[in-house]
C-alpha cells in the first residue's frame, strides 16, 4: 500500500505539486489524472525518489520510501525510447541487472515476457530494427521484468494499436490480480474509467477530486437519465423536474433535479407518453474531467 | 551499491567498445599521429636501405661527373653505394625525346627518378627532379646541397678565391645536442625525438578525451531525449549512475591505452622509436591517466546539462583547445626552463596533464614538482567528481533549454 501525505514540491518560484494526499490500495488500479503540466510527472518522480519533495511524506508498505525500494518498483515513463543500437535481450538484461536480478534470472524472465507478448523472435535484433509498437512492448517489459510490487505506468497505452492495447490491458489486469499496487497516469479517460477504482484528479498542482470513482460520479450532480419514446419531444419542457435536456433522434438525455427520484419520474412519464427506453446515466469520467478542470481553472 | 555501479560501468563500456567508431579510432588515431609527427623526420634521417638508380639529364654536360663523384660518399649500412647515377643524355636525340624516354623509365620503375639540370637565360642553374612520388626530401636535399656547393665554388673561383680556402668555406658545422639531467645522466637523444614523443602523448590524450567525451555526452543526450534516464534513476541513485559512467569511460580509456602501449612496444621492437624515449614513461602514464580521469569526470557533469549534439560539440571543441595549449608553449618551454607560463600551467588542473607530459621530456622537472602536480590532480579529480555529481543529479532531469551558469551554481549549492 502506498500513502502520499501532504506532498509539496516547489521549483524555485513555481509550485509544481501543492499539498496532495492520496492512498493507493494493493490489488487496485489507481488513476492519476490531469491535463498536461498538472503535476502528474512531478508527483510520480517524488514517489520514485528521483526528486526530493519540498515537504510531505511518501509511505510504502509502512515505511518512508528510500533508494532501497528501487528494486521493487517498476516505472514506465511517458516518453519512450531505448538504446537503439543495442540488442533487445541485452537491454532487458541490463535493466534487470539494475534491479538486482542475476544474469540468469534476467534472461529467463526476459524470454518469458518476450514470449508472452509475442515478440520472442526479436530477441537478438537491435531495438532500432523493431516496429514502434514492438519497441514499446520491449520498454514495458523493461519496466516489469523484475516483478515489481509497485508499478507506475505513465500513459502506457499511447502508441499501441487496438490489439496491442488489449494485450497491455490484460497484462495490467494480471498484475492487479496478483495483488500488486498500480498507479496509472493517463489522459485516456475511457481506459482510466474502465480500469481504475480510485482516482486522483489534479490541475495546476492541486487536487481537484479524489477517491472512489463511482462515489465521485454519484457526487457529480449526476441525476441523469436517458429516455426513449415515440412522438414529439416538445412535452419535455413542461416538466419542472427537468433542469436541462439534450434531444437525439430516438431518445433524450435528461438532467433531473437532485431531489427527484428517477423511478418516480418515470411513472409520471409513462402516463403521458409511450416510453420504449429508460436508463440511469452516469456521467462519463471524460465529462467529469472536463467539467472539473474548467471549474477549477475559472 | 557496488554491484549496480559495476553493472552500469560494464554496460557503458561494452556498448561503446562494440561500436565501429571505437574500433576505428583505436587504429586510426595512432596511425594518424605517428604519420603526422614521426614519419617526415624518419624519412629525412634514416638511410634508405636500397640502392637507388637515378638518371641525370645534364644539358650543359658539366655536372654529371661532379654529381657522380659527390654521391659516392653516401653509403648503405652494408657498405654498398646508396645511389647509382646514370647519364641519360644518350637516350634520345632531342630534349623532349630524352624526357619522354626518361619518364617512361620512371613509370616502369627502371629508375627511381631523374634530375634535369639546365641553365636559365640569366646564367643561373635550373634543376627539376622527376619521379613517381612526392616526398623524396632526402635525395632532393642532397642534390640541392651538391649543386649549390658546385655553384658557390664556381663563383668564388671566378672571384679569385684560393681552392684550399674554398674547401674551408664549404665546411659545415653540425651542432650535437646533449641533455643533462640532475642525476648527472647524459642523454644524446635529440630534442625532436623527445619532443615528438611528448606531442604524441598529448595528441593521444586529446583525441581520447575528445573522442570518449563526445561518445559519453552523445549517449547521455540519447538517454535524456528518450527519457531512458528516468528508468535509470528509478533503478539506481544518481551517484551510482555517475560513478558507473566515469568508470565505464575509464575502462574504455584503459583499453585504448593498453592497445596503444602494445603498439608502442612494437614500434620500439622494430626500433622505429628508441627505447630511451620512454625513460619518463611512468610519470607520463600517471599524468596521462589522471588527466583522462579528470576530463572524464568533468564531461559527465557538463554533459548532463546539454540536450543537443551541437552543444556537446561546442564543449568538446573548447576543451580540446585547452588540451592543445602546451603545443603552443612548447618551444619557449624547451628553450627556457624557467619560462613562467609553463610553471603556472603546471599547477592548473586543466593544463597539468598536457603541460607535464611536455615538460617531462623537454625540461628537467624536479621530483617535488611532479609530486605536487600529481597531488593537485588527484584532489581536483575528487572535487570535480563531487561537483559533477551535484550538477548531474539535476542536469539529467532537466530537458529543453540549456541551463545558465547561474542555474548550475544553484544546483551545486543545493
Amino acid at each position: 500500500m502506498l500513502i502520499v501525505n501532504n506532498l509539496v514540491k516547489r521549483f524555485n518560484s513555481t509550485l509544481a505539486v501543492d499539498n496532495i494526499s492520496f492512498t493507493v490500495k494493493p490489488g487496485k488500479i489507481f488513476g492519476l489524472l490531469g491535463p498536461n503540466g498538472a503535476g502528474k510527472t512531478t508527483t510520480i518522480r517524488t514517489i520514485l525518489n528521483i526528486i526530493k519533495p519540498t515537504s510531505g511524506e511518501i509511505i510504502f508498505n509502512g515505511n518512508p520510501i528510500t533508494y532501497e525500494y528501487y528494486n521493487i518498483i517498476g516505472y514506465l515513463p511517458e516518453e519512450r525510447g531505448l538504446y537503439k543500437r543495442s540488442k533487445v535481450i541485452d537491454v532487458l538484461a541490463y535493466f534487470a541487472a539494475l534491479k538486482n536480478l542475476s544474469r540468469r534470472n534476467a534472461i529467463n524472465s526476459a524470454e518469458s515476457w518476450l514470449k508472452k507478448l509475442h515478440i520472442l523472435e526479436y530477441r537478438d535484433r537491435k531495438i532500432e530494427q523493431l516496429s514502434k509498437g514492438n519497441q514499446q512492448k520491449v520498454q514495458l517489459i523493461a519496466a516489469i521484468i523484475h516483478n515489481p510490487s509497485l508499478l507506475i505506468l505513465d500513459e502506457p497505452f499511447t502508441g499501441f494499436d487496438p490489439i496491442n492495447q488489449q494485450e497491455v490491458k490484460d497484462l495490467i489486469l494480471s498484475f492487479v490480480s496478483e495483488g500488486k499496487t498500480i498507479i496509472l497516469s493517463t489522459h485516456q479517460m475511457e481506459l482510466a474509467e474502465k480500469l481504475s477504482e480510485d482516482i486522483l484528479l489534479i490541475n495546476n498542482g492541486k487536487s481537484i477530486s479524489s477517491g472512489n470513482l463511482s462515489d465521485i460520479k454519484k457526487n457529480f450532480g449526476g441525476n441523469n437519465i436517458r429516455l426513449g419514446f415515440s412522438g414529439s419531444n416538445t412535452f419535455l419542457s413542461q416538466f419542472p423536474e427537468i433542469i436541462k435536456y439534450d434531444n437525439y433522434n430516438n431518445y433524450s438525455d435528461i438532467q433531473l433535479r437532485d431531489e427527484i427520484i428517477p423511478s418516480e419520474f418515470l411513472k409520471k412519464m409513462i402516463e403521458k407518453i409511450e416510453v420504449n427506453h429508460f436508463s440511469i446515466v452516469e456521467p462519463s469520467l471524460n465529462k467529469i474531467f472536463i467539467d472539473l478542470i474548467k471549474r477549477s481553472s475559472d | 551499491m557496488m554491484k549496480k555501479i559495476l553493472t552500469i560501468s560494464m554496460w557503458e563500456y561494452l556498448e561503446k567498445v562494440k561500436t565501429k567508431a571505437f574500433v576505428l579510432s583505436l587504429v586510426i588515431t595512432p596511425i594518424l599521429i605517428i604519420t603526422v609527427t614521426l614519419l617526415p623526420s624518419l624519412l629525412l634521417k634514416e638511410e634508405s636501405p636500397t640502392v637507388e638508380i637515378i638518371g641525370i639529364i645534364d644539358t650543359s654536360g658539366i655536372y654529371f661527373n661532379y654529381l657522380e663523384e659527390e654521391f659516392q660518399k653516401y653509403e648503405l649500412p652494408n657498405g654498398q653505394r646508396n645511389y647509382v647515377l646514370i647519364n641519360l643524355d644518350h637516350v634520345g636525340k632531342s630534349y623532349e625525346a630524352k624526357k619522354r624516354t626518361a619518364d617512361l623509365n620512371v613509370v616502369r620503375n627502371l629508375i627511381s627518378g631523374y634530375l634535369i639540370i639546365g641553365m636559365t637565360n640569366k646564367d643561373s642553374l635550373f634543376a627539376e627532379y622527376r619521379s613517381n612520388l612526392f616526398g623524396n626530401f632526402k635525395v632532393v636535399a642532397r642534390f640541392e646541397e651538391a649543386l649549390n656547393h658546385f655553384q658557390t665554388k664556381k663563383i668564388l673561383k671566378l672571384a679569385g678565391v684560393q681552392s684550399t680556402l674554398l674547401e674551408k668555406i664549404q665546411d659545415r658545422t653540425i651542432v650535437q645536442q646533449i641533455k643533462i639531467s640532475e642525476d648527472g645522466k647524459v642523454s644524446d637523444l635529440d630534442f625532436l625525438t623527445t619532443f615528438f614523443l611528448s606531442v604524441i602523448f598529448i595528441l593521444l590524450l586529446m583525441m581520447m578525451v575528445v573522442y570518449s567525451g563526445q561518445m559519453l555526452v552523445r549517449s547521455m543526450i540519447e538517454e535524456k531525449s528518450s527519457r531512458l534516464i528516468e528508468m535509470l534513476v528509478s533503478s539506481s541513485t544518481p551517484d551510482e549512475l555517475l560513478t558507473g559512467k566515469i568508470l565505464g569511460l575509464s575502462l574504455l580509456g584503459i583499453t585504448q591505452i593498453l592497445i596503444w602501449v602494445l603498439l608502442g612496444m612494437t614500434l620500439v621492437a622494430s626500433s622505429l622509436l628508441p627505447i630511451t624515449a620512454f625513460k619518463n614513461i611512468v610519470p607520463m602514464l600517471l599524468f596521462f591517466i589522471l588527466g583522462f580521469l579528470f576530463y572524464a569526470s568533468l564531461f559527465v557533469g557538463i554533459g548532463s546539462t546539454v540536450s543537443t549534439e551541437q552543444e556537446a560539440q561546442h564543449i568538446t571543441t573548447y576543451l580540446s583547445l585547452i588540451l592543445m595549449l602546451p603545443v603552443v608553449i612548447a618551444m619557449p618551454a624547451a628553450q627556457n626552463p624557467d619560462f613562467i607560463v609553463t610553471k603556472i600551467f603546471s599547477y592548473i588542473p586543466l593544463t597539468i596533464p598536457t603541460v607535464m607530459l611536455l615538460r617531462l621530456n623537454v625540461q628537467n622537472v624536479s621530483n617535488l614538482e611532479i609530486f605536487v602536480s600529481l597531488v593537485i590532480m588527484v584532489i581536483s579529480i575528487f572535487i570535480v567528481t563531487k561537483l559533477s555529481a551535484k550538477i548531474f543529479r539535476i542536469g539529467i532531469l532537466s530537458y529543453g533549454n540549456k541551463p545558465t551558469l547561474k542555474e548550475v551554481f544553484r544546483w551545486i549549492k543545493e
